[in-house]
C-alpha cells in the first residue's frame, strides 16, 4: 500500500471523523503533512497546537522524515489513569 | 507486570503477586471513576482507548525508569480501556520494595508518568453527552473539566 498511514486517536479521532487514512505522499516531514491532513479534516485545525505525534509508535517533532508505509499517530494530549 | 486489558482489573492478584520476602512494603494505587456532577447533570462513566502497541511500551518505560530510581524489586501496572463504570478501576499500580519509601514514591511517579506520556484517553460520559478530557471537544455545551 502506498502512502503514510495516519491514525487518529481520542479528540482527534472524533474530530476527523476517522480512526485512520492514507495520505497518498512520498518522502516528507510531519510537518508538511499536516497541511494536507488539515485539509482533509478541516475541524483538526483548531486543535494543532494541543497534539504530538509518533512516527511508527515513538514520540516525533514536526522535522521527523516519514516515508511511505511509515505509520504517523495524531496523539491529542494523553488523559489515562 | 505491565498490561492494556479490556475488562475489570483484579487488584487483589496483582497485590498476590507482588509478595515477597525480600520485600516488607508494597504500595497499591488504584485510579477510580468518580461520579461528577455539574447542575444536575452527572458522569455516567468513562471511556478509555490506547494507541497500542506504543501505549505498552511506554508503561513497560516507566517501569524501567522507576527501578532506575528506587529500589523496588517488583512493579505491575494494569491499565483498562474501554467502559468503566462507577467506582471501577481505570489503573492500578503495585509497587514492592524492602521499605515504605520508596514503595510510595514509585507508585505516585507511575501515575503521575502515565498522565504524561502513555498514549491513553479518555472521554466522560455526561447525562447531556461526552467531552474528552484534555481536548475540550465533546457533544456537550459546557464542556469545562473542573
Amino acid at each position: 500500500m502506498d502512502g503514510i498511514k495516519v491514525l487518529l486517536f481520542g479528540a482527534a479521532a472524533d474530530r476527523a471523523g476517522t480512526r485512520e487514512t492514507v495520505i497518498p505522499a512520498g518522502n516528507t516531514t510531519l510537518d508538511e503533512l499536516w497541511p494536507v491532513l488539515a485539509e482533509r479534516h478541516p475541524d483538526l485545525s483548531p486543535m494543532r497546537d494541543t497534539l504530538a505525534f509518533a512516527v511508527n509508535g515513538e514520540y516525533a517533532r514536526g522535522d521527523a522524515r516519514v516515508s511511505p508505509g511509515d505509520e504517523v499517530a495524531v496523539l491529542p494530549p494523553v488523559s489515562g489513569g | 507486570m505491565f498490561d492494556i486489558i479490556e475488562g475489570p482489573i483484579d487488584v487483589a492478584a496483582l497485590i498476590s503477586a507482588a509478595q515477597r520476602p525480600d520485600c516488607g512494603a508494597i504500595s497499591t494505587f488504584v485510579g477510580t471513576t468518580r461520579v461528577d456532577e455539574n447542575n444536575g447533570v452527572s458522569v455516567e462513566y468513562l471511556e478509555y482507548e490506547a494507541y497500542r502497541p506504543m501505549a505498552d511500551r511506554k508503561l513497560e518505560e516507566i517501569g524501567a525508569e522507576i527501578e532506575r530510581r528506587w529500589d523496588v524489586r517488583e512493579v505491575s501496572i494494569v491499565h483498562r480501556i474501554g467502559r468503566v463504570d462507577p467506582v471501577e478501576a481505570s489503573v492500578a499500580i503495585v509497587v514492592a520494595s524492602p521499605r515504605r519509601g520508596p514503595a510510595f514514591e514509585a507508585s505516585r511517579y507511575a501515575i503521575e508518568r502515565i498522565k504524561q506520556v502513555v498514549p491513553i484517553w479518555k472521554r466522560e460520559v455526561w447525562s447531556d453527552g461526552y467531552f474528552w478530557i484534555g481536548s475540550q471537544v465533546g457533544t456537550r455545551e459546557r464542556a469545562n473539566p473542573t
